[in-house]
């Protein structure tokens, strides 16, 4: 099996990290690069910092666990989404705006691919796992609406990606497809 | 009958929405205002809650593998990464 993630910063970045001990195939698709903020709430070390992010999680996994991953560094769009996709069971959307979001939700749809998406409220109080046939995306208020620049939401950050992990490993071993809210009382399958 | 999930400030909590009609996304997010503000949602009572507390919430409407409608309010989630 093989698994890709799309969008590898906050949410992306830990989810592998706390999916590296499944048996499968990892594919990190992301195009922007490791600046020094992206620290504080990202699985990242300072010698990332430059670096793609792919590439940079990639190196981390073979580094520190002898874990492979393949790295695609490309933005992801309607033209190549498919081919990004390409040879994968299961997709996993951990990117940060509405419109890459509908993009990977079509390519899924269009290919009959598993699709969960990770998501998270701006104040870092929220959070949603849900698989792609009840999803729908939310806007962000304003185009590069930032969140999470102090890393003040990793806590939820770690819960919402260690959930989306919990969710990606029942679906590797037995198929299952459940849905969970996290919030700061607690996480709820919905 | 449905269920009704309000997430507010990080805090999430059921409540028993007993009415009789189909429930607009507006009605939702008033209905919710005022339990809130009475102190009808377990864990979930602002007295001063402002009327407009809900108005850039989103209003999901879903079904258990039971049958039960459920009805979640809940903020915008369009991140997954910070920036």
């Amino acid at each position: 099996m093989r698994i890709a993630f799309c969008g590898v910063g906050a949410l992306g970045s830990n989810a592998v990290l706390y999916c590296r001990n499944l048996e499968t195939e990892l594919r990190l698709i992301d195009f922007d690069r490791v600046e020094s903020k992206n620290l504080a709430a990202q699985w990242f070390v300072k010698q990332s910092v430059g670096k793609n992010k792919a590439e940079a999680v990639r190196l981390q996994l073979a580094n520190f666990y002898g874990r492979k991953a393949e790295a695609l560094v490309q933005r992801m769009g309607a033209l190549n989404a498919a081919q990004l996709l390409d040879g994968c069971d299961l997709a996993v959307d951990c990117f940060d705006n509405q419109d890459s979001r509908l993009v990977l939700s079509q390519a899924a749809r269009d290919r009959s691919l598993p699709l969960v998406h990770a998501a998270l409220a701006a104040d870092g109080s929220f959070g949603l796992v849900r698989w792609d046939e009840r999803f729908a995306p939310d806007r962000e208020d304003e185009a590069g609406q930032a969140t999470c620049e102090g890393g003040e939401h990793l806590p939820v950050i770690g819960l919402l990606a260690a959930v989306l992990a919990r969710t990606i490993q029942d679906f590797v071993a037995r198929g299952d497809r459940r849905d969970y809210m996290v919030g700061l009382s607690g996480v709820v399958a919905t | 009958m449905a269920v009704l999930n309000i997430t507010y400030q990080g805090h999430s909590a059921d409540y028993d929405l007993d009415i009789d009609y189909a429930a607009s996304d507006a009605d939702i997010r008033r209905i919710a205002v005022e339990v809130i503000r009475s102190g009808g949602v377990r864990g979930l009572h602002v007295a001063q809650l402002a009327d407009n507390a809900f108005a850039n919430y989103v209003v999901d409407r879903l079904r258990s593998p039971q049958g039960e409608q459920r009805i979640y309010l809940r903020p915008k989630v369009p991140f997954g990464a910070a920036r």
